[in-house]
């Protein structure tokens, strides 16, 4: 209750939220707003914005309408962010935990796979993993959250070293309790806080990949994504340039949101540190 | 300096087994591929019978089991050989080499210029937090932060390049200009304002984002209200004190961020036509050179290590011990 | 200007035909008021790892090699059988298909200064052409020697009776002669002249900085008298195509050529000062596009169900939006740029989505509850632009009727992988090329046969008696007349039956300023040795 009051009093935190917001339910709302597949060529190609009352987007090169396009994207792009941080921050948090509570052999060989992860270039990864095995939706979630995890990782072993001397985690032990079950019942949920607000900056991160991959060429081709939409339109940036424009707004948009929100996020969790 | 010295060198045993994590990783992960560097190859030349793509399998060693070639990579790689590019049918060591520099220019300079703004703008916006002006550079940060680098490649392109022609539009240097020396450089320095400024404002959102946390932080510091209260100018305090100390988390940002800086490479190098590191990466990715993209993850993977280690270095001449002698006396 | 060269021509033809001089001659007449010298810049999207013509007979390679390295003839739009003489002077097959011969031309030499002979012929055709080369080993399987009476006079000597027309049709592509004193002996395949080229072409090679340019320099002992006029030719490395578009417009490229600026951006980029758009030059390189489809899918196997596909394509709006019109619907198999093989006259699918959900009805598959009769996996091809934007569009058509295709992006490899060798899809659309004779790369579409992972080939696993049969019979003739008709009844019978579906064929488009003179003036100008292309200074 209290927290979310200290949420509310961060500007930065509300102007995210209402962004989101409005992506969220323009994204639940895609299939009955813009029924049918977005790919689906509607009209002429290359009508201008604003011109047609039918297309008040337009259409693209192949005549499909881009603000059906538009919307079912904002659900693409959501769907990657939040999928691959959730993805993410759950190996991240898993590995973190359990080499923080093992400690010893077990901890430096996955501190090891850690460094491993951390000194390729993410991008590069990604790059690698969806031309390997063939881009389609869940593909590029996981490449994307394989860059990711190790923030989490990194993050949740710390904590999980900060806390497994305290008190009811030595308890626990005390009681008989599975290394394996404290890990998991007690230490984990108490390292997670400061790990989900790691994941506002994966998830700004994710769809700023995913379009990148788009861009290349290497996303799924049976759903429409902004970065598919950017990439079809530059072929013609110069002469419609609202074809990259448009999408490109809107993933800027997200982006911003995004920020904003982690940034009230770390307000309220930074604040109630300070409480304590 | 000594310590720093001892630091190194168990930085650089310690990242052995971690590399060959990468390499035994990159191999497996690459085997999963559909079609190999033969396939890419017989479709870019417009197609060829059945015995020729085995005799170009046979020539490549493509026809051994995964385990085998797998341990040919890993001794021949002791050697610091990378093995032969089936695309290129050239040495794979000679094609990074050949790429690197461009890259090391690319991102030398992104890098540099977006840590030296990034910074003092961080330093502008952290003096006083809350102030219009950090409003206004956070939130201009974010923005350019938030816009995809491609994206903002092809605008800066079009606009600066095609329409105002006070740059090119592509590529790293006039080609076959016979240029030598200082010309040479300019030349270079000229062709990569366009794509460094793409990369820069991106970084240095990040930088200054940073920076202007750090010093949020350091305002709250008790040696800093202790100076405000001697009564030492804001200036004074802001730039020896607040920033000093600030200016830590921001290297260790920049160690972070090396591997995902490198990576940043492919897409600008593929908007701007410069025969990179990254653009080198994509073409391995297209015609399915699984030892060449190898070559490519391990070598990135070893800068990595090697920014790391002079962010170490630096780190420990920026230690703030030593700052606290000099506040101290 | 353009008119008074044109009253120029007349002029010149009207005065040539009196003394019937040969075509060349009197295009260098015509040429002496071009300007001389200059560098010509143009934009290359790739660089072949393999630069020798004489392996590699792709268009990758021509693109730069074609300058350097010559072939014993090149396609011509008014030479007699669309040819013009380059190393070979005269061509003449024996009446049984045994025997080809050649006349050679006198007085060439290599760049390196050895005379060209016959010798470099036979060794080329023994040792490269016939054993190496993509093309070469099609067209010469039956090759058993060529003979040399004489150091400019070659024979070729068949085992088996080989059309004459076939060879002669495959001369600009498959005959880049290589100069035997550098090769023999040597493991060709690795050859550092295959990157370091020397021929006997108007061009030298140069220079090659790798991710950047291909460098060549005017060879000054040309055979043509007066040729070439450019100085030095740069291919400058830009794969990426909008960089290709914004270079030519920012003046820092003369030529873009193989459609090397996206076909989206052409409306607007010729209204642009000092920039034409060219679409001639590609008429003997005219690339299909084509849906292939796997027969071992049951759905697929049936020729109705085929039919319904066909009906569902609308070829116009494949044509006008897709190609913005610089395409041509599609009869068949046979493209309308080959006069001498194509059958106007077979079956049309016209485009009728009614008729097409009534032939699948018919053939016992109805539409589900979902509105869906049954899915299927769509492959486009990655290798252009349009093969995917096709795909796009046939999946939408493909919807139309009631079939759900699923798209599946793959890179090139993976794609010649799932469908040319594991045969892992339903439908692919494929962009063959055709190559002047229907028996260097079209007859292996439909023919069956073929071993897996030949690329462009019948992977489908069709198989008909009687088209095999016409394909063979068709090989084996010798009489030009008679081998040509066997092709036309081909085309029919294909329409018929439909092994894979022909939508639409198209050549490329170079962008270029108006300073370059010359440009698409042969069918293979982009591939051709460009020894009359000047720049205006």
């Amino acid at each position: 209750m209290s927290a979310l009051r200290r949420f509310a009093r961060s500007p930065e935190g509300v102007v995210g939220f209402v962004i989101l917001l409005t992506l969220a339910s323009v994204a639940l709302l895609a299939p009955v707003l813009f029924p049918g597949d977005p790919l689906r060529i509607a009209g002429a190609p290359l009508i201008p914005p604003f011109t047609d009352p039918s297309f008040p987007l337009g259409t693209d090169r192949l005549g499909r309408d881009v603000l059906a396009g538009l919307v079912h994207g904002a659900r693409a792009s959501l769907i990657v962010g939040i999928a691959a941080a959730l993805v993410a921050v759950l190996i991240g948090s898993i590995v973190g935990t359990l080499a923080g509570f093992a400690g010893g052999l077990i901890d430096e060989a996955l501190m090891r796979v850690v460094d491993a992860f951390q000194i390729v270039p993410g991008f590069l990864l990604a790059l690698a993993f969806v031309s390997v095995l063939q881009p389609s939706l869940p593909i590029v979630i996981l490449a994307i959250a394989l860059g990711a995890w190790t923030g989490p990782a990194r993050l949740a072993r710390a904590e999980v070293l900060s806390i497994r001397e305290r008190d009811y985690v030595a308890s626990a032990r005390i009681i008989g309790m599975h290394p394996l079950e404290i890990a998991l019942r007690e230490v984990l949920p108490n390292a997670l806080p400061p790990v989900l607000a790691l994941s506002a900056v994966i998830v700004a991160g994710a769809v700023l990949t995913e379009a990148a991959l788009s861009f290349l060429g290497l996303g799924d081709p049976n759903i429409v994504t902004w970065g598919s939409m950017i990439a079809e339109g530059r072929a013609v940036l110069r002469s419609a340039p609202y074809l990259s424009i448009i999408p490109g707004l809107a993933l800027v948009a997200t982006v911003v949101g995004t920020y904003l929100f982690g940034e009230g996020l770390t307000a309220m969790l930074s604040r109630r540190e300070q409480h304590s | 300096m000594k310590n720093a010295l001892k630091l190194i060198g168990r930085r650089a045993i310690s990242s052995i087994p971690v590399l060959l994590i990468v390499v035994i990783g990159t191999f497996f992960l690459l085997e999963l591929a559909p079609g190999d560097a033969v396939d890419a190859y017989i479709v870019s030349i417009g197609g060829g019978d059945a015995a020729l793509t085995e005799q170009l399998r046979q020539t490549y060693g493509l026809d051994q089991s995964p385990l085998n070639r797998l341990w040919l990579y890993l001794t021949s790689l002791l050697r610091f050989d990378l093995g032969w590019s089936v695309g290129f049918n050239r040495p794979i060591i000679d094609l990074i080499l050949e790429r690197l520099p461009n890259t090391f220019y690319l991102m030398g300079s992104a890098t540099g210029l977006a840590f030296v703004l990034g910074t003092v703008l961080g330093i502008v916006a952290g003096a006083r937090i809350g102030s219009p002006r950090d409003r206004v550079l956070s939130i201009g940060s974010l923005a350019l932060y938030a816009i995809p680098n491609f994206w903002l490649g092809l605008v800066l392109s079009i606009v600066f390049a095609v329409q105002l022609r006070w740059f090119p539009t592509s590529g790293i240097e006039t080609i076959a200009s016979g240029k030598e020396g200082l010309a040479r450089f300019l030349d270079i320095a000229w062709h990569l304002v366009l794509p460094v400024s793409a990369l820069a404002m991106i970084y240095l959102a990040l930088f200054l984002r940073v920076m202007r946390a750090g010093m949020a932080e350091v305002w709250r510091q008790d040696f800093v209200r202790a100076a405000r209260a001697k009564g030492l100018s804001r200036r004074r305090i802001v730039l020896r004190h607040v920033a000093r100390n600030a200016l830590l988390p921001v290297v260790t940002m920049l160690g972070l961020q090396a591997a995902s800086i490198l990576g940043g490479s492919v897409v600008i190098e593929s908007v701007f036509a410069i025969p990179g590191f990254g653009r080198l990466a994509q073409e391995a990715v297209a015609m399915r050179d699984a030892p060449l993209l190898m070559g490519i993850i391990v070598v990135s993977a070893v800068l990595v290590v090697l920014v790391n280690m002079i962010v170490d270095l630096v780190y420990a001449f920026l230690d703030p011990r030593v700052g606290a002698s000099e506040r101290s006396s | 200007m353009s008119l008074s060269r044109r009253t120029l021509l007349k002029g010149a033809g009207l005065l040539l035909a009196s003394t019937a001089l040969p075509i060349t001659s009197f295009r260098q007449a015509l040429a002496q008021d071009l300007p001389t010298g200059g560098r010509l810049i143009v934009a290359a999207d790739s660089e072949p790892r393999n630069l020798n013509p004489a392996i590699v007979a792709s268009n990758g390679v021509f693109f730069v090699a074609s300058k350097v390295i010559e072939p014993l003839a090149e396609a011509d739009f008014n030479g007699q059988d669309g040819l013009v003489p380059r190393l070979a002077v005269s061509w003449e097959g024996s009446d049984d298909g045994l025997s080809a011969t050649f006349r050679l031309r006198e007085g060439v030499t290599w760049h390196d200064g050895t005379p060209f002979t016959s010798a470099d012929v036979a060794f080329s055709a023994m040792e490269v052409w016939k054993p190496l080369q993509n093309l070469g080993r099609i067209v010469f399987a039956n090759l058993e020697a060529v003979d040399t009476p004489d150091e400019h006079t070659a024979v070729f000597r068949f085992s088996k009776p080989t059309p004459f027309q076939l060879i002669r049709n495959a001369l600009p592509v498959v005959t880049s002669v290589l100069p035997k004193h550098l090769y023999e002996g040597t493991n060709i395949a690795e050859n550092p002249h295959n990157n370091q080229l020397v021929g006997t072409g108007p061009f030298k090679f140069a220079e090659y900085k790798p991710g950047e340019y291909y460098r060549l320099v005017r060879n000054e002992n040309y055979w043509s008298e007066g040729e070439p006029y450019l100085d030095e030719i740069i291919y400058r490395v830009l794969p990426d195509r909008s960089a290709a578009a914004s270079a030519i417009e920012a003046e820092e490229i003369h030529l873009a050529a193989f459609s090397a600026v996206p076909l989206a951006d052409l409306a607007r980029i010729s209204k642009v000062p000092g920039i034409d758009v060219v679409t001639k030059g590609y008429e003997g390189l005219t690339y299909q596009l084509v849906v292939e489809i796997n027969h071992r899918r049951k759905e697929l196997a049936d020729v109705n169900v085929r039919r319904a596909i066909a009906h569902a394509i609308d070829k116009k709006y494949v044509v006008d939006t897709i190609f913005l019109g610089y395409a041509t619907p599609s009869t068949g198999i046979v493209p309308q740029n080959a006069p001498e093989f194509y059958n106007p006259d077979v079956p049309q699918y016209e485009f009728d989505v009614a008729k097409a959900n009534e032939l699948l009805d018919q053939a016992g598959y109805p539409r589900g509850d979902n509105g869906i009769r049954f899915s299927l996996r769509l492959l486009p091809a990655p290798y252009f632009n349009e093969t995917r934007q096709f795909g796009e569009y046939l999946r939408q058509a493909l919807a139309a009727i009631g079939i759900d295709a699923q798209l599946v992006n793959n890179d090139s490899a993976a794609h010649q992988k799932a469908v040319y060798t594991d045969h892992d899809f339903d439908l692919a659309v494929a962009p063959p090329v055709f190559r002047n004779d229907p028996a260097i790369s079209t007859t292996i579409l439909v023919r069956s046969g073929t071993p897996a992972g030949v690329p462009f080939s019948n992977q489908g696993g069709y198989e008909n008696a009687e088209i095999d049969a016409l394909i063979d019979r068709a090989a084996e003739t010798v009489d030009t007349e008679e081998r040509t008709r066997l092709y036309k009844e081909l085309q029919v019978k294909v329409v018929e039956e439909l092994p894979l579906i022909n939508v639409a064929e198209w050549g490329f488009i170079t962008v270029t300023r108006d300073s370059v003179l010359n440009v698409g003036n042969n069918p293979r100008w982009a591939v051709s040795n460009w020894a009359d292309v000047a720049l205006k200074q």
